[in-house]
């Protein structure tokens, strides 16, 4: 077993974080794989260059930029919406979604938890990229304004505007697929 | 839609990403305003939705593919031992390699090292020259002013009209002030040519002498003022704010000083 260099201790560590970002901009999981490899390679080459403390930033950036390379070979930038993306089945899944209440409480709250999980991935799914990848970076890697304006290369008003725009769609499109009452809506 | 002033800045309080006053007053205007705590509670809920689905899980063998396309990639750019070359071929290229890159910079530090003497000798011959050269220049421009119709081109005693009046004309923003009242009415402005670059000319007066305020862009550091003598006209000299100043007039150096104080 060959020892790892600094830079696979440093980036390996953080590949979950990656494939996830990837997916939430790609919503595609082959895609995010070949992005992931693709950017990862990239960041190593170019690993003399990482003069930060914090290789997080610079990393997903590179992600960051790899899957939008993707996104434009695809002549898609925008509201890429999978099925793929909003009813793919977790790889711990198995069988039936019955077969997921063998522990749970009873079959009908599980498929009511497994209902909702579907909708909110599929009304993250249908959010502009501009909009989901700072939400993404916010709610799912738990981010600063600061550190998501450094991946994303825009100003940290920007950040929070989209962010807020974001959320407000998100609430949107959840209180529309749930039947809520949406009266008070933006 | 209620409150539109704050809607933009709920998610930002939610997130803890306002500065303490702004996030303090606006804790206080929720807890009094029913539709901006229901907008929070909402957001926050999405929040937590979303948060909830946690990170999308790789899929299997990932990890240990990128694993290895890192280790070819590092093979491929620094071989490991045991796939360097034998010794007596290492000891072929190596040295071979190292010479020649040494050599390159013994000519870099050689070439480098000329260049410099080189620069230092011209600095040194061409310095003081440049320096009267620049001061003619200055007292000609001076003293073509005197000899127009109208020494300015922008006339108004308000430093608000001239100042603006020079941008976009001049890569550069220079102190314009007034000062009737200390007995320099300020005349206008003016652009004019010194050693081939475009300068501003601030017109200033002093009884009946007329003052020209020659300003141009440096990079030079801040200096205080130095008063040169060239045919019987006073040169007073400084640089503040990235703008070098030259005042020119046949008044008295003193009062030319009390002028650069006062600017």
């Amino acid at each position: 077993m060959p020892i790892p260099s600094r830079f696979e201790q440093l980036a390996l560590p953080h590949q979950e974080a990656a494939f996830s970002l990837a997916f939430w901009l790609l919503n595609s999981r082959a895609d995010a794989e070949d992005v992931v490899q693709e950017a990862f390679l990239r960041a190593f080459r170019a690993f003399d260059g990482f003069r930060g403390e914090d290789i997080r930033p610079w990393l997903f950036a590179i992600v960051r930029n790899a899957a939008y390379r993707t996104l434009n070979n695809r002549q898609r930038t925008a509201n890429v919406i999978s099925l793929d993306a909003a009813f793919h089945r977790r790889e711990g899944d198995t069988g039936t979604p019955l077969d997921v209440a063998a522990e749970g409480p009873s079959v009908e709250d599980a498929l009511i938890r497994k209902a909702e999980r579907d909708l909110v991935r599929l009304a993250l799914a249908e959010l502009p990229t501009a909009f989901r990848e700072v939400v993404v970076l916010r709610e799912i890697e738990g981010l600063s304004y600061r550190e998501i304006s450094e991946i994303t290369g825009t100003a940290v008003g920007t950040v929070m505007s989209r962010l807020s725009r974001g959320r407000l769609l998100l609430r949107r499109a959840l209180a529309r697929k749930t039947g809520k009452d949406c009266s008070h809506a933006l | 839609m209620p409150c539109d002033r704050h809607a933009h800045l709920l998610s930002a309080y939610l997130d803890r990403e306002l500065p303490d006053d702004e996030h303090e007053a606006l804790a206080r205007h929720i807890a009094d305003c029913p539709d901006c705590a229901t907008l929070v509670s909402d957001l926050r809920q999405t929040s937590s939705a979303v948060a909830g689905l946690g990170r999308e899980p790789m899929p299997e063998g990932l990890s240990q593919r990128l694993r290895q396309s890192l280790e070819q990639a590092s093979d491929a750019s620094a071989p490991s031992p045991s796939q360097r070359p034998v010794p007596a071929l290492s000891a072929a290229i190596v040295p071979r390699h190292w010479t020649a890159s040494a050599l390159m910079r013994q000519a870099a530090v050689l070439v480098f090292a000329c260049l410099l003497s080189a620069l230092a000798t011209w600095w040194f011959v061409t310095g003081s020259a440049r320096d009267t050269l620049l001061a003619r220049d200055l007292l000609s421009a001076h003293l073509r002013s005197l000899q127009q119709e109208s020494p300015i081109q922008v006339a108004s005693s308000d430093a608000h009209t001239v100042k603006p009046w020079f941008a976009g004309k001049v890569d550069f923003s220079p102190e314009v002030r007034d000062l009737a009242a200390q007995g320099y009415p300020l005349l206008g402005g003016r652009l004019d040519t010194i050693a081939g670059r475009r300068v501003g000319a601030l017109v200033y007066k002093r009884r009946l002498h007329l003052i020209n305020v020659f300003a141009w862009a440096s990079d030079a550091p801040d200096t205080p003022p130095t008063l040169t003598m060239r045919n019987g006209y006073n040169l007073l000299s400084w640089i503040r704010g990235g703008v070098v100043y030259t005042a020119v007039s046949d008044l008295d150096g003193d009062e030319l000083k009390q002028l650069s104080q006062m600017l």
